[in-house]
């Protein structure tokens, strides 16, 4: 056998080996290797110690500025339940439902309200955000587009003999349907009705988007062919004798009522001060009388009502909670650090010792 | 699987005995046996969905979130819209059952290329090519060199003398040597003539299809004649032919009836403690689950008992609720419904998705890739990362795990001579990959593999030195290994021990090349002369004689004898004259034995004709006795192997592989206990324990157990513990309180701390006493306080039941690792069980768990993938459960203040999509791309982009549900118009945002800072000493290495076992003819 022959099969053999070698080595990526460029928080304890300190005196800073806003603002809560308590007692038999009852709380203002006035309702121990309450709507209903979808409206869905209910379900039959009106007594004379507007109380994709009347020449025709939940007194297409167009689901009312509450205790904005005459700086300081057409019972399951006049400021409300909650975790951040510099330190000082030692 | 294991046990239960007859289709028919096809797949496409989905169902989780869902059907208990959980439903089940399907297609393709391979059938006289699915029992099929044999077979002849056929069964065993199965002589006879191959009829008679590798037995019933059949006749599926042209076969068993079928998908499932934990977790949350609904479900009848009996004016209660306990009955399931999310349905398919991540790595490390032999490593299981993290015991197996399984021919003595030495000026003893290899360019048949680097040796072949030349001769001549020539002057050989090999090998490259074998001669190209040795008698290895020895008539009429074997058997065997030689040579025995080399004695003996022939009389007579046959040849040998003249010993090195004494160090500094399991000799066992750290020589004590008995054992150990912890024998210790006051059988050994660092070494013979009964606590206390075990001449069985012993009574996550077929069952039986793939077949990586080439990957295995993998999971568990619960408790709280209605806080859309959408990938990134190194944790980019990711990704999705589009289109399901745009632009909530975060972050920025100056861990210290002071780190010293006293013995050993000696010499007796058909071409 000649070498000759030996090396060309060797070579040939060899050719064949590196056609058929598949290399199975991995890639060579970070991300198979795990080798991803990583990053560690490494902080040092100065920098630690900084950022607690900075933390702390954000909070309390922040805290502060909240609690302070919340302070400024005015407000002026006024509970009608036991007040109105004939009126309670009226409305606890359903069987009055067409006697009508007034009420009428003086109460003295000592400082001006400046700036804009709110007034609100707000109930007590009223849960609309029980999960069968919530259900009983019809978005689609209240679209304007498809009135006599009130499938999911039970049990206000239908009247005894079968028509629709507009607007259906539990939540728009509840309404709250008492009348405030504020008064202003001048000279102690004759009281001048405090002027209030009820419009742009809602929000703008509600009024806008989601609540839209059925399309007709005129609402009462729109709305034929369905009934006024039982809990009502007019149709919804005459809830404003005023403005006509503060009428059927753009009712802003009512809109204001159909987006429900998260906790048993709200409230919900009514009217907004009309900023004219006396009230161009807000609400002036002096005796003042609401009156209240006291339509809506809450006393048979314990509940209460009452009006609330307020001022705002960009902060929101007068709650003082977040003010608070930002000064005691800005005063606890604080004391925190001051005790972990002193650890710091100390252990600082002893190590230094050991190393000298 | 399972649903066709059941079937086919169905039938075997029917079936006690197959009858079947050779060439009758028509008759075999009757019994109704499956064809060849194999099938391992699952699914059609047909049932793929509902056997999928029932599959999918059975899971736990998936059938309590089907429950859920017909929950949510029902109107009066619903406070969920139903696509909240259908969705999640839906992606959880088509994720599984995608992975399933293309899991189940790899399946099908397998067993149709399986299935559709050809194979010569013998129909009515011809040769026909068929597929393999398409044989049947009882068909006569041809099998060629090289061919895998397509189903159980009975071996009828074959191209081989006797009908003799050579198989390697590495696909079943695992073993790569070459096995040897004859046909029985009335049909070999048949030979390859086709006539009467087809005009064959046989009958069989034989046991049913089971799964017993060695065990068959069955009657051929010929001509009216009854043979006895056993298992040396089968071939069976998985076998390889080998050195054998072509056979023939009578097919016995098919497709799901074969051995190798029987054998496999029985293994069993693997569960990690994170498994056990998780669904005790889960478990737990059931519970919190249904008390938490228990008691809303009781507020809400007070509630409803107090308050909402006076609100029905404008709620009135529905027609079916009757009272407030009838409502609170229901409000429970609602609540149920409510709060699932606290069991998240994403859960078990995050944590199959985190473990199929971190396998992925382990498949993907270039660090555990073999270059060498191209293989990466390969999680073959991915459901046990996190377990790899938690072990404490790692059982070895040595050959082939601790050692590379290659002999190595590396020094030798001849005739006095040392060669092959290590220089004995030069300190460092590992310069041998630097020293030049010795030129064998003057040999063209050269094995250029190997390597060898004494020139001296070399120089003396080459001057003709006529003790070197008869040295290599022997060499080339005593053995029973078996050549072949795949490709022209490329001979492999089959050896039965890599022992024997390595010596041929070393001769052939000496120029002394063993070229072919048959019966009665043996080729040998003598530098560059081919001669013929008359092979006159092979005098074959058993374990008492411990040599071998072969008789030869050389080309000049000499008779000589050469015999190989262990110095101290070959020692007294030798002529006077050769003592001083003897004397010299055992100096080099000496040499040999302190560097852990395997050695042999080789000598020879120049016979008398006719003292060989009187030789020759007697050893036929006592092959042919009746009575203690065994004893008289070895009586007739043994007058034969006397007065033998002294040529040498040769050393051979068993290679550890690379790495290993490094990673056993770097374990045990980890507090990982490694044991040595081995089924080789202990003096063998106990010299690689050294070179591989296991055993060190500063060690303070060495215990060995080999009673034979009860009480010696328990002597032997009870001794060592008292060495190691003397009070741990006194009564009071409170291991031994708490043993005898041990409840039952199922309890926990307590970890024992010894005095020093202490070995045992046991051997199997000992250990079989001491797993039984009340020994093995005592076995287990002892062999648990020492730094290393060993634990030799074991049985494949016996390595499982050391496994099995620690795992019942320490509690503690073990591994277990080897490379061949004798450790599966310990592979088995391990937590979890690591396969070498090396020189001993696939045995062992097919039943591991994970795979790779190198014992010393198991470092990283363990130290970076399991540690990483745990810490992964743990965080992801934490992380998960948290985000949870702080999303689902909420609905508790709010509960309070909406009546308990079992409304939600969040809308539905927000429930539907925070597991899938929102929270998951922030989770999986971190537990998929968190690096963990020394203690602290890294983020990666990837964690940036999931969590931002995430966030982003919330903010679209809650515009895009609450935008005026969707709304105006459903308005009764997207119903949160506005909300988002209304509700982002007041301050409060951005205060709130930022107060929340605050809140979240600094507490663990506070932990961050105290706790490296509390709890400092290592990298604090380190980070600490580099700031301290500027001087870098002194590396680890090293150990030196110790040049061992000659109190270790190497192990004289002849890793042999009985070889085809007889087979090949066999046919003398018997038969004249001479076979010729293996001429060599050159």
């Amino acid at each position: 056998m000649s070498e000759e022959y030996i090396s060309v099969t060797c070579r040939t053999k060899m050719k064949r080996i590196s056609e058929d070698y598949q290399s199975r080595v991995p890639d060579n990526t970070a991300l198979k290797q795990q080798q991803l460029p990583a990053y560690r928080l490494q902080l040092s304890a100065t920098g630690i110690l900084s950022g607690f300190f900075a933390a702390g005196a954000f909070c309390l800073g922040m805290g502060i500025i909240l609690i302070l806003s919340a302070k400024s603002i005015k407000e002026i809560e006024v509970k009608y339940t036991k007040i109105c308590a004939n009126c309670a007692e009226l409305r606890e038999d359903a069987t009055n439902f067409d006697k009508e009852c007034t009420c009428s709380i003086p109460f003295y203002l000592s400082e001006t309200m400046k700036g804009n006035v709110y007034m609100y309702y707000k109930l007590y121990g009223f849960y609309q955000n029980l999960y069968q309450y919530i259900l009983s709507r019809s978005n689609s209903q209240l679209l304007g587009t498809d009135l006599k979808d009130v499938g999911n409206c039970a049990p206000f869905s239908n009247s005894h003999d079968g028509t629709p209910i507009a607007p259906c379900g539990a939540i728009a039959n509840s309404i709250f349907n008492d009348t405030i009106i504020l008064s202003y007594n001048l000279n102690s004379s004759i009281p001048i009705e405090v002027p209030m507007l009820r419009s742009k109380i809602t929000w703008w994709t509600d009024k806008y988007v989601k609540f839209q009347n059925p399309s007709s020449i005129n609402l009462s025709s729109a709305f034929a062919g369905t009934t006024k939940p039982p809990y009502w007194s007019k149709p919804v297409y005459e809830l404003d004798e005023e403005d006509p167009g503060n009428n059927g689901f753009l009712n802003e009312d009512f809109i204001v009522w159909m987006r429900t509450a998260a906790f048993p205790t709200f409230k919900k904005l009514y009217r907004r001060l009309n900023r004219i005459q006396y009230f161009i700086e807000g609400l002036p300081a002096g005796n003042y009388s609401f009156n209240i057409t006291y339509n809506f019972p809450v006393t048979r399951f314990k509940g209460e009502k009452s009006v609330v006049l307020s001022t705002l400021t960009w902060s929101g409300g007068s709650s003082l909670f977040l003010g608070l909650a930002y000064t005691v975790t800005g005063a606890v951040t604080w004391l925190a650090s001051f005790s972990m510099m002193a650890i710091h330190l100390m252990l600082k000082k002893k190590k230094m010792l050991f190393i000298q030692d | 699987m399972s649903l066709f294991e059941s079937e086919s046990e169905d039938r075997q239960n029917e079936e006690q005995v197959r009858y079947l007859q050779a060439n009758s289709r028509e008759l075999n028919i009757v019994f109704g046996y499956p064809n060849n096809t194999i099938k391992t797949s699952r699914y059609n496409v047909f049932n793929f969905l509902p056997l999928n989905l029932f599959e999918q169902f059975q899971r736990l989780a998936n059938a309590y979130f089907l429950i859920l869902l017909f929950l949510q059907l029902i109107p009066q208990i619903s406070s969920l819209a139903w696509y909240t959980t259908v969705i999640p439903l839906l992606v959880v089940l088509s994720i599984t059952a995608v992975k399933d399907a293309i899991d189940d297609m790899k399946r099908h393709q397998n067993d149709n290329q399986v299935n559709n391979r050809s194979v010569m059938v013998v129909m009515n006289g011809r040769i026909k090519e068929d597929k393999w699915m398409n044989i049947q029992v009882g068909d006569i099929i041809k099998l060629k060199n090289n061919q895998s044999v397509t189903a159980d077979v009975l071996l009828l002849s074959s191209s081989e003398p006797y009908g003799l056929t050579y198989i390697e069964t590495a696909e079943l065993d695992g073993e790569t040597n070459l096995k040897v199965k004859q046909a029985i002589s009335v049909t070999s006879n048949l030979e390859d003539n086709l006539g009467l191959l087809s005009a064959f009829d046989g009958k069989v008679k034989c046991e049913s299809p089971n799964n017993k590798l060695d065990k068959f037995t069955g009657i051929l019933t010929y001509k009216g004649k009854n043979y006895l059949l056993n298992h040396d006749k089968l071939l069976l599926r998985g076998c390889v032919i080998r050195n054998t042209d072509w056979c023939y076969g009578l097919v016995i068993y098919t497709g799901p009836d074969t051995k190798l079928m029987q054998n496999c998908g029985k293994s069993t499932f693997k569960r990690t403690h994170m498994d056990h934990l998780l669904n005790v977790l889960v478990l737990w949350i059931f519970l919190f689950l249904g008390s938490m609904c228990f008691i809303l479900a009781i507020g809400h009848g007070i509630w409803e008992h107090k308050k909402g009996y006076y609100f029905q004016s404008f709620l009135p209660w529905k027609k079916y609720v009757s009272s407030s306990v009838a409502s609170a009955i229901l409000i429970f399931w609602s609540y149920f419904i409510i709060l699932n999310t606290m069991v998240p349905i994403s859960l078990y398919v995050s944590v199959e998705i985190i473990r199929l991540g971190n396998s992925c790595y382990i498949n993907w490390d270039r660090k555990m890739f073999y270059a060498p032999k191209n293989t990466p490593a390969r999680a073959r299981t991915t459901t046990l990362n996190e377990e790899l993290g938690q072990v404490k015991y790692v059982f070895s197996d040595k050959t082939g795990t601790l050692t590379q399984n290659i002999m190595v021919f590396n020094k030798c003595s001849i005739n006095g001579i040392f060669y092959g030495g290590v220089y004995k000026n030069e300190q460092n003893v590992d310069v041998s990959d630097e020293r030049e290899k010795v030129d064998f360019s003057y040999n063209k048949l050269a094995d250029p593999k190997f390597s060898f680097y004494d020139k001296t040796l070399v120089e003396a072949v080459k001057t003709g030195d006529r003790w070197v030349h008869l040295f290599f001769l022997s060499l080339s001549l005593c053995h029973t290994v078996m050549s072949e020539e795949k490709v022209e002057g490329n001979l492999v050989y089959q050896a039965q021990s890599p022992d024997e090999g390595a010596l041929v090998t070393a001769a052939r490259n000496f120029g002394f090349v063993f070229c072919s074998r048959t019966s009665e001669t043996i080729m040998v190209v003598e530098m560059g002369e081919t001669k013929v040795y008359q092979l006159l008698a092979i005098l074959d290895f058993n374990n008492v004689r411990k040599r071998m020895s072969v008789i030869v008539r050389t080309p000049e009429d000499r008779v000589m004898l050469f015999c190989k074997g262990a110095d101290t058997i070959l020692c007294q065997l030798l002529h006077p004259s050769c003592r001083s030689l003897r004397d010299v040579t055992m100096e080099h025995l000496d040499d040999f034995a302190v560097e852990g080399l395997r050695t042999l004695m080789v000598a020879y003996r120049e016979l008398d004709n006719a003292f060989f022939q009187a030789w020759s009389k007697r050893h036929s007579e006592a092959c042919l006795s009746l009575e203690n046959r065994e004893d008289k040849i070895s009586d007739v040998y043994e007058e034969i192997e006397k007065d033998l003249m002294l040529l040498g010993a040769t050393a051979i090195e068993d290679k550890l592989q690379d790495g290993v004494p490094e990673t056993i160090a770097t374990l045990n500094k980890a507090k990982i206990k490694i044991w040595v399991l081995t089924g080789d000799k202990q003096e063998t066992a106990v010299n690689i324990a050294y070179a591989c750290n296991i055993f060190e020589d500063e060690m303070d004590g060495m215990f060995i157990v080999e009673g034979k008995n009860d009480e010696t054992i328990r002597q032997e150990l009870r001794s060592a513990r008292d060495k190691m912890k003397p009070e741990a024998l006194l009564e009071s210790d409170p291991v031994n309180i708490y043993l005898t006051t041990k409840p039952q059988m199922s309890f926990r050994l307590p970890e024992e701390v010894p005095n020093g660092n202490y070995g045992l070494i046991i051997n199997g013979c000992s250990l079989a006493y001491a797993l039984e009964g009340n020994l093995e606590l005592e076995l287990l206390r002892t062999a648990c306080m020492c730094k290393g075990v060993i634990c030799c001449r074991m049985t494949p069985l016996q390595k499982a039941q050391v496994v099995e012993l620690v795992k019942r009574y320490k509690k503690v996550v073990t591994l277990a690792i080897g490379d061949g077929a004798n450790d599966v069952s310990m592979i088995k039986a391990a937590h979890i069980g690591v396969g070498i793939s090396g020189q001993e077949g696939m045995q062992a990586m097919l039943n591991s768990d994970y795979a790779f080439s190198q014992f010393h990957y198991l470092q990283r295995l363990l130290l970076v993938h399991g540690r990483w993998s745990y810490n992964r999971m743990c965080k992801f568990l934490s992380y998960f459960f948290y985000k949870n619960f702080a999303f689902t408790l909420v609905h508790f709280w709010y509960a309070f203040f909406s009546g308990f209605s079992a409304q939600t806080v969040y809308d539905t859309w927000f429930i539907t999509f925070y597991n899938l959408v929102y929270t998951c990938l922030p989770v999986l990134g971190l537990s998929l791309f968190d690096q963990i190194a020394l203690d602290t944790t890294y983020w990666t980019i990837i964690s940036h982009i999931f969590t931002w990711g995430s966030l982003g990704f919330y903010f679209c999705i809650l515009f895009f549900l609450y935008s005026d589009g969707l709304c105006l289109m459903f308005p009764n399901v997207f119903q949160f118009l506005g909300v988002a745009r209304n509700t982002l632009n007041l301050p409060q909530i951005w205060l709130s945002i930022v107060l929340s975060v605050v809140l979240c972050i600094l507490p663990v920025i506070g932990y961050q800072f105290f706790k490296p100056l509390f709890w400092p861990a290592n990298v604090d210290k380190i980070i600490d000493r580099i700031h301290q002071c500027t001087r870098p780190l002194l590396p680890l010293p090293k150990r030196t290495k110790l040049k061992h006293a000659s109190t270790r013995r190497s192990a004289y050993a002849f890793s042999h076992k009985q070889g085809f000696g007889a087979l090949i010499t066999s046919g003398k007796t018997m038969k004249s003819k001479v076979f010729k058909k293996k001429q060599l071409s050159f």
